[in-house]
């Protein structure tokens, strides 16, 4: 089987607007949580998310949107797409650039692109009401691909004219790492030599708070305590958006084009909880079984992780239950690999935070650094006997443990190692 | 026989506008409706809301097209003829086409439905179309791109004396290419060792589009047709040559017409090579006569022949004009 790299990276989100600036931030553990405008009323007890900077996408007319001089979009490219979309727009043009790709690179059958996103609630709720109010006749005749989950991998694929395996993922939080280990699977199976796999969220007032609905969302209205996972007095997830873009290649394709990788993906594996549509199972039953899949799938130990990202977004249950099944997997072997979670200070990117934490660990590996598991005070007793670590470490890893969750009660772990 | 040359008509004619009266509410909207379109865009489509004058729909109806090309190809608007492609020289493609539409409906307060979008192919299409809509007049016949083949199957003209190589007929008028190859055979004579195209002939290729437009884009009453065998030249005036046209050049030929009464019918023409002015012609005048729709078999033939003289060889003189 063909092994599989990560050579490129980019990213638009509440850390940073490329690899660089996202770098500096694990590292220093700076969050990117603001007071967010629309959130200021009375009525919305949710106050904080984490922005992204530098672009402007509140309109429903994406010629109105602004964004860094140092991306181009053409207008018959940027109409069909939701505020993520240009998010991951822009992060698919640093990857390019990152993986140093040729133009005869992209767009060929041996190249392909999954993508993950939750749609536009933003979009689709304008395009429907418009149609409502208005009638079919004085619809935009894009109000479809911009809107509906799929969008990102429409408008990207149209974009960047690729030619080979297309397809979008929808497992709520678990998206975008479904999209990332299906094109893993893409190239060890033969079947591509290269794969595209992007991430992306509006993550505004739309996208963000229905959740407040399920009593999800961490009503602090400090940005620097709004998201702590692990801590005993998290209160739930603060949303961002954004957009992540990484680049998967065969060996033989690293060797030809004579690239550094990042690192290598070495396996993964899923399971579901079986147990409830929106809440995760209280001993991460799930959870437990994807790590344990991935770890026989790669032909890794347990004992071999010396790190993990974990899935953890600061809620009540979410976050003990996944405590529970790292103590399974990793406990019974007396293991203690290095634990923290980033959503302390990007916030919960929903499908796009699996492509986005896999690029994070994929700078760990490239730059020798380990982030802390940032704002916890208190650990929540439940977390203890695992190494949740609070300071950065400037080690790099040698296997780091990625987890992804989502509604339903779907678990992914992904495995990487250094290449 | 109904007006065809709608555009040299308009005179200002204020037509009864259904809707409630403008209000300020309403130019709130449609600035914000046409918020990347040029001020005069704006300007016009006022006008035309608060008097319903058909003249300011040309301009709001460019304005829309204009909003929505690439801006690299903005440029090409600007000075175009009616002739304009919208798919080919200003790359718009359907769904921008429904851009287009959606806002020009909601702006001049009219609907369109998705059949009579399909044979919109040129700028002039779009004008001639909106205008038809605004006025209640019956739509225009779809503007006919015609192939050398069926040129040559329809006209009384023949190579070596035909000159025109392609051709589109709407019923506001024609436009048509013609390269001069260096081959025609007057040229050996037409200057000595400098040939330059006779402007007389150039008047000739004005006038065969003119008769062109007679047999295939000219309105006629019912059972009707205009025969083949019929027409012939009568007089012109206001001929001017402004530029020498060598072989190598293309020529491109536009006529419309500006009266069409049994049995004269006169038109206006133009050449131009690139966007150079060439000929200019102020009035063609051709005679004509109807003959019984059935006893026109020129056209008749016409819709059948050209699959088989492009099978090649069926025509010799034909053959060399399509490789010209």
């Amino acid at each position: 089987m063909p092994r599989v790299f990560i050579t490129g990276l980019g990213f638009i989100t509440s850390i940073g607007n490329d690899a660089k600036g996202v770098e500096g931030s694990l590292r220093e553990l700076r969050h990117g949580f603001e007071l967010y405008p629309p959130f200021q009323k009375p009525d919305i007890a949710c106050k904080v998310i984490g922005t992204i900077k530098g672009f402007s996408t509140d309109s429903t007319d994406p010629e109105d949107w602004t964004y860094p001089e140092a991306y181009e979009i053409k207008r018959e490219t940027i109409r069909s797409m939701a505020p993520h979309g240009l998010y991951a727009h822009c992060a698919f043009l640093q990857a390019i650039t990152d993986a140093k790709l040729a133009d005869g690179d992209i767009s060929n059958r041996d190249t392909g692109l999954f993508a993950a996103s939750g749609g536009s609630p933003m979009l689709t709720y304008f395009h429907h009401e418009r149609m409502l109010r208005l009638g079919p006749a004085r619809c935009s005749p894009l109000g479809i691909v911009a809107s509906i989950v799929g969008t990102l991998n429409f408008n990207l694929v149209a974009a960047f004219r690729i030619q080979g395996a297309s397809c979008g993922f929808s497992s709520a939080c678990a998206s975008s790492a479904h999209a990332l280990a299906y094109a893993f699977d893409e190239i060890s199976l033969g079947r591509q030599k290269r794969m595209f796999v992007a991430g992306g969220e509006d993550g505004n007032r739309d996208a963000i708070l229905p959740f407040a609905g399920m009593r999800t969302l961490s009503l602090q209205t400090d940005p620097a305590l709004a998201s702590r996972p692990f801590d005993a007095a998290r209160d739930g997830f603060v949303g961002t958006g954004g957009g992540a873009v990484a680049v998967l290649e065969s060996e033989s394709e690293v060797k030809r084009r004579g690239v550094t990788p990042y690192c290598e993906v070495a396996g993964w594996g899923q399971a579901s909880d079986g147990y409830n549509v929106a809440i995760s199972h209280p001993d991460g039953a799930g959870s437990r079984v994807a790590m344990e899949n991935a770890l026989s799938a790669s032909g890794i130990g347990a004992a071999a992780v010396d790190y993990v990202n974990a899935h953890a977004t600061s809620t009540l249950i979410g976050d003990v239950s996944e405590a529970r099944a790292l103590k399974s997997v990793f406990g019974e072997m007396g293991v203690r690999p290095a634990i923290s979670s980033t959503k302390a200070l990007t916030g919960h990117g929903l499908s796009m935070s699996g492509v986005m934490e896999v690029g994070f660990c994929a700078l760990m590996f490239r730059h020798g650094f380990v982030p802390g598991s940032a704002h916890i005070s208190n650990l929540d007793p439940s977390c203890e006997g695992l190494n949740i670590i609070r300071a950065s470490s400037t080690q790099a890893p040698k296997v780091v443990l990625k987890n992804s969750s989502g509604f339903g009660g779907a678990n992914v772990a992904l495995l990487l190692r250094r290449a | 026989m109904a007006d065809h040359t709608q555009h040299s008509s308009g005179g200002g004619k204020v037509l009864p506008l259904a809707s409630k009266p403008f209000a300020p509410d309403d130019e709130a909207a449609l600035r914000e409706s046409l918020k990347r379109c040029s001020p005069s865009t704006f300007e016009a489509a006022v006008q035309f809301r608060k008097t319903g004058n058909a003249d300011h729909v040309p301009a709001v109806v460019i304005g829309v097209i204009e909003r929505f090309v690439e801006p690299d190809l903005r440029a090409k608007l600007k000075d175009a003829d009616d002739d304009l492609r919208l798919i080919e020289d200003l790359g718009i493609d359907s769904l921008t086409m429904m851009e287009i539409v959606i806002l020009v409906e909601e702006v001049l307060q009219l609907s369109i439905n998705n059949d009579e979008l399909r044979n919109l192919r040129t700028v002039g299409d779009v004008k001639t179309f909106i205008d038809c809509k605004i006025r209640g007049l019956p739509l225009p016949r779809p503007t006919k791109f015609l192939p050398i083949e069926h040129i040559g199957s329809v006209m009384p003209i023949q190579p070596p004396f035909l000159f025109l190589n392609e051709a589109s007929v709407s019923s506001t008028g024609a436009n048509g290419k013609y390269k001069i190859t260096g081959q025609e055979f007057f040229l050996q004579g037409h200057f000595k060792d400098n040939p330059v195209m006779p402007a007389s002939i150039m008047l000739e290729a004005l006038g065969q589009l003119a008769v062109l437009f007679l047999l295939e884009g000219a309105p006629t009453e019912p059972g009707k047709a205009i025969g083949a065998n019929t027409i012939f030249f009568t007089g012109c005036e206001g001929v001017r040559a402004h530029r020498m046209c060598k072989p190598g050049d293309i020529l491109t030929l536009s006529i419309k017409p500006k009266r069409m009464k049994m049995p004269l019918a006169t038109f206006e023409g133009a050449i131009r090579v690139g966007q150079e002015k060439a000929v200019i012609a102020e009035d063609i005048t051709l005679t004509f006569a109807y003959v019984e729709a059935a006893a026109a078999p020129a056209r008749v033939d016409g819709e059948a022949r050209p699959g088989v003289a492009s099978d090649g060889g069926a025509n010799p003189p034909l053959k060399v004009a399509i490789n010209a």
